[in-house]
């Protein structure tokens, strides 16, 4: 223990006193609380501000509805409320059904992967309010786009099917999706369920899972009037099962 | 209205201060006298005579030939230097500077601090006079002693009993204003502007005017240049973008910090690389949304070098910024928080229209939701 302390200080004395710091004592970050299932993944109600989140599966996993969900409750919270199109596959009227508030959201189509990183450094700098990463930028783009997302407490939320390695590495937050299993009514087809895991929390200590059951409603009414319900299935934390 | 006006010697004379108590006359052979210094005047030198009879009445004055270059410069400096002590200000090269305080929360202290910085640039201490125009200010300025204030309430009173020499007129003029027995200015407010008009012309009625101290002159107020630019010259020809990137980080910083100080935007950005082979090649654009910070500078700055393919290695680096524009706007973070960072999103989104195009930033409006094709769905 003596020893561990002369360690620290002669690190200390060399690179400054705030080289080490007690994890006690680093500002926690501060949460957006989505009003989501996914709040209570993150160990800190909501998710944090300045830092990157993802939410990633392979596909039909519900992790794209939740991305949704977030995108238009932030709609609804933030002035700003950016998608990041890499693919050119984001449609507006997907987000209809959760009742998005659209004077806020801006979608910028980002068909080379040096624009999608540039876009989202900028925009990080510049402090809007929610970005979507709907698919991956450049590894280049990462740390300035971390450092951006720090000083301007800037939600990022990245969907992908499966991340790379420095997209995994440069997130605080891994949400994995996997679909267990359709929900049938009446012989239609209405929704899902799918186990979301939290498979890295930088910002909190314990890892969680929950179980999510997604419903698309189907009929003749209008698309604003169809609201997608994304619900908790109740069921006890398994932590155990969490995989690091 | 409250114009405080600074009286120095001329700016041709602020060139060779070393000379100063010394009688200097500049101006050009075969040509008119410019400037001459107090101590010539005793001599019957003044400005506008041939400089001729100027040396035969002063041969030991030292002469110089003017440098109008140098003057101009200088009364450049001078403004820039009051400019951020008054919002209107005016230099003349014949060493008159005027201030308006009007609205000048602490005038006593912009008046001060005027006369600090016309002694530091001119080199001895000016004459002030503060009145309620730019001519009784002048006048008042010219009945200080060196480094003192003279203060007029009522400019009526104040002009009344000083020579009608005072009024800006030719000599034909002031020669007709004595033949008509107008001695002082009070004989000259005392008439009626047509009367004055009808012997002198237009210039007639504006004497009046101004001798009833109606200050019918306006101040042609100084601006700033709106160019600024920043450059580096490499000792050693450079080929290594980092090197190239890590300047031009620091000129966006020398830039930024004095856009910051001039509360400016820059409108117009332009970069010109200055090759071994004496070539050099430039890009440019035009930015919707004024960038005043180093950030937002060497976003777009570095964004250009990162792609730049020079044909030769660089010699140069110009950051070049053309047209300036007041970034005031930019205060509203000082009232409201969030206003500030809305509006630096809005300017990101327009750097990125601007280096990208129209439409890679789109905002979706419903327009057709009920349309199969997903493109009619939004506008």
């Amino acid at each position: 223990m003596q020893e561990l302390d002369v360690a620290i200080n002669s690190i200390r004395v060399r690179f400054g006193s705030q080289a080490l710091t007690r994890a006690a004592e680093l500002p926690p970050p501060q949460p957006w609380p989505s009003r989501t299932p996914i709040d209570r993944l993150t160990g800190i109600g909501g998710l944090p501000h300045g830092r990157l989140t993802l939410l990633c599966g392979n596909g039909t996993c519900g992790k794209l509805t939740l991305a949704l969900l977030l995108l238009a409750g932030a709609t609804r919270e933030f002035a700003h409320a950016v998608v990041i199109d890499t693919g050119s596959s984001f449609d507006p009227w997907t987000l209809i059904p959760f009742y998005p508030e659209l004077s806020a959201l801006t979608v910028v189509r980002a068909p080379a992967l040096d624009l999608a990183g540039e876009a989202a450094i900028a925009l990080a700098r510049a402090g809007a309010g929610f970005i979507l990463l709907m698919g991956e930028i450049p590894e280049h783009a990462l740390g300035p786009l971390e450092s951006g997302a720090g000083r301007s407490g800037t939600v990022i939320v990245g969907v992908v099917d499966a991340p790379g390695r420095a997209f995994a590495h440069a997130s605080s937050l891994s949400v994995g999706f996997s679909r267990t299993d359709w929900i049938w009514e009446r012989g239609q087809l209405v929704g899902l369920r799918a186990t979301a895991r939290c498979l890295k929390n930088r910002v909190a200590p314990p890892l969680g899972e929950t179980e999510l059951a997604i419903r698309y409603r189907l009929g003749a009414r209008p698309l604003s009037d169809h609201p997608v319900q994304v619900a908790e299935v109740p069921r006890e934390l398994t932590c155990e099962s969490a995989v690091v | 209205m409250r114009i405080c006006c600074g009286l120095t010697n001329h700016l041709e004379l602020a060139r060779r201060p070393d000379l100063y108590g010394n009688p200097v006359v500049v101006g050009l052979w075969e040509e008119h006298v410019v400037a001459v210094s107090v101590e010539a005047l005793p001599f019957g030198v003044t400005p506008g005579m041939a400089l001729r009879q100027a040396e035969h009445l002063c041969p030991q004055a030292t002469f110089l030939p003017p440098d109008p270059e140098s003057a101009a410069h200088l009364r450049e400096l001078i403004s820039s230097a009051l400019y951020d002590l008054a919002p209107t200000v005016e230099v003349r090269v014949e060493g008159v500077a005027w201030l308006d305080v009007n609205g000048v929360v602490s005038a006593g202290e912009s008046i001060r601090e005027a006369r600090r910085r016309l002694r530091t640039a001119i080199g001895r201490e000016p004459r002030l006079g503060l009145g309620p125009g730019p001519f009784s200010a002048r006048l008042a300025a010219a009945r200080a002693r060196p480094g003192r204030l003279v203060q007029v309430d009522k400019a009526k009173t104040f002009l009344s009993p000083l020579s009608s020499h005072e009024l800006p007129l030719d000599a034909e003029q002031l020669e007709r204003l004595d033949l008509l027995g107008l001695r002082t200015l009070g004989a000259v407010a005392a008439i009626g502007p047509r009367e004055l008009e009808s012997q002198l012309g237009r210039d007639g009625r504006h004497a009046v005017l101004l001798a009833r101290g109606l200050e019918p002159d306006q101040l042609t107020p100084w601006r700033p240049p709106l160019f600024t630019s920043a450059h580096r010259q490499f000792e050693e020809p450079v080929e290594d973008r980092e090197a190239l990137l890590f300047v031009g980080r620091a000129l966006c910083g020398d830039l930024a910090e004095e856009l910051g100080l001039r509360g400016a935007g820059a409108k117009h950005v332009r970069v010109r690389l200055h090759f071994e082979s004496a070539e050099r090649e430039q890009r440019e654009t035009v930015v919707r949304h004024p960038l005043s910070s180093a950030a937002e500078l060497f976003g777009l700055i570095g964004s250009w070098i990162k792609e730049w393919q020079p044909r030769a290695p660089i010699t140069e680096l110009w950051i070049e910024l053309p047209v300036l524009e007041g970034a005031g706007r930019r205060q509203l973070r000082l009232w409201a928080g969030g206003d500030g960072t809305s509006e630096e999103v809005t300017a990101a989104l327009e750097r990125l229209q601007e280096r990208w195009g129209d439409d890679v930033v789109r905002k979706p409006r419903p327009a057709q939701l009920s349309s199969p094709l997903p493109s009619q769905r939004f506008a």
